[in-house]
């Protein structure tokens, strides 16, 4: 064998002989797989039991709003949504998914939006206010849409989000407007304490539930658990599972 | 194995530098120089469209779309891929260079070091930045975060003789390096992959 050549040696040329290195790395990929794949069987079953059944008052309190109610002699199947106005994966489901629902389901689920807004979106709370705002003048439903139509003038600019709550605080005025409501109301309602209090009160309920992100959604009280790979995959196992629920 | 025997010269200059080393370059320069022009393409999609949903928006969990639109995602002002585009290019190119016989020299090799110990910080303030602030992951930055850290770790390796004793347990190392960033990922979003299984 000629002696050590001039290359100089990294330790990705590979080992001489079968190494510590080796054995290490082979201790630390196989330990790791088996505690992941541990916690992952085994784990599993006391967070399916918290998925079972949230408790009700907590998923739809007495005075939360809905975008539509079942009617009381058919089956009562409770869609609840986690949202927060300014986010952009809401908004999609939005646009995608949940204003078709909202539709083709009228009057057979009661759809109950619930407040979760994230800290990350600067204008969500405002957002959150002003539907729970115009809420207070029965127009929560009007409100909620309003938000999401506008979706692209009020909560982004272009690719970042919009963060000045006086510019957003004046174009929901104008929605107000335009949905009718008595705007000086409106205004002071948006930030009077029980609105905001309201808001905070969602939250609460939703960390209670272990809802990390928006949107979340709960079908009669069990965690919807999307696993499409697409708006219409997602929108499709929806579907199915409110119509499994309707019977 | 054939040896060029350049006698006469200081050792450490006639070094060759290691294939591995310049095979790393190219490969995990090449995968991050495609996932920061996919990510580049995305946005560029999106400032198009702003209802254009990535192609690596698939819940919102896996979610470009809340990572590329978040303020870490442009951090100079200027989105971050294309930070991605510029370094792994040089490291791409200092592969293949190598692989041509150049032979980096140390200042060289110490510049490569300085460079992805800045990429290899940021990613990190990154990765925090997506699981604990924006609470969402993007496929393609995953991506960037998983190339990054071994190319950090073995021009370091290569050009810092104090890391000469890790040199024995240079993978075992990274393994253990990436076995604590996956434990993060899958604690922080434990519902969504109970949800999977």
């Amino acid at each position: 064998m000629p002696t050590q050549s001039p290359r100089r040696r990294s330790p990705l040329d590979g080992p001489r002989r079968p190494s510590i290195n080796v054995i290490l790395t082979s201790v630390v990929v196989v330990l790791a797989l088996v505690v992941f794949g541990t916690i992952l069987l085994f784990g599993g079953d006391d967070d399916n039991g918290t998925t079972a059944a949230a408790p009700s008052e907590t998923l739809v309190p007495e005075d939360a709003h809905t975008l539509s109610e079942a009617d009381p002699d058919g089956p009562q199947v409770t869609l609840v949504e986690f949202l927060d106005y300014q986010c952009s994966a809401c908004a999609a489901y939005y646009r995608n998914i949940t204003s078709k629902i909202e539709k083709d389901y009228a009057g057979r689920i009661t759809f109950v939006p619930r407040n979760f807004p994230l800290d990350i979106h600067p204008l969500a709370p405002l957002a959150a206010r002003a539907a729970e705002a115009a809420g207070k003048q029965d127009k929560f439903a009007e409100m909620y849409t309003k938000l999401y139509q506008n979706w692209t003038d009020w909560a982004v600019q272009g690719e970042s989000l919009r963060s000045d709550p006086k510019e957003a605080a004046r174009q929901f005025e104008r929605y107000a407007r335009e949905i009718g409501l008595d705007v000086a109301q409106f205004r002071a309602d948006i930030e009077a304490a029980d609105v905001s209090k309201k808001v905070q009160r969602d939250m609460a309920d939703g960390e209670k539930l272990g809802v990390e992100a928006t949107p979340t959604f709960f079908i009669n009280g069990k965690r919807f658990e999307p696993s499409g790979e697409t708006f219409a995959d997602v929108e499709r196992q929806l579907r199915a599972e409110l119509d499994k629920a309707l019977g | 194995m054939s040896t060029r025997t350049e006698t006469g010269r200081p050792a450490a200059e006639a070094a060759a530098p290691s294939r591995g080393l310049a095979w790393l370059y190219v490969i995990a320069g090449g995968i991050g120089l495609l996932a920061s022009g996919a990510l580049t393409l995305e946005k560029i999609a999106r400032l198009r469209d702003p209802d254009y949903i990535p192609t690596c928006s698939f819940n919102p969990v896996l979610s470009c779309g809340s990572v590329m639109d978040s303020s870490q995602a442009a951090v100079l002002g200027f989105p971050n891929p294309l930070l991605g585009i510029g370094g792994f290019a040089v490291v791409v190119t200092t592969g293949v260079a190598m692989l041509a016989g150049f032979r980096p020299p140390r200042w060289y090799r110490a510049g490569m070091v300085a460079g992805s110990t800045v990429a290899v910080v940021f990613i990190h303030w990154l990765i925090a930045s997506s699981l604990y602030d924006i609470g969402a992951l993007c496929p393609y930055c995953m991506v960037v975060w998983a190339v990054t850290i071994p190319i950090f770790w073995y021009s370091a390796l290569d050009a810092w003789p104090a890391l000469a004793p890790l040199r024995r347990v240079h993978s075992a190392i990274l393994a253990l390096w990436y076995v604590v960033i996956i434990a993060l990922v899958v604690q922080r979003f434990w519902s969504y992959w109970t949800s999977l299984v």
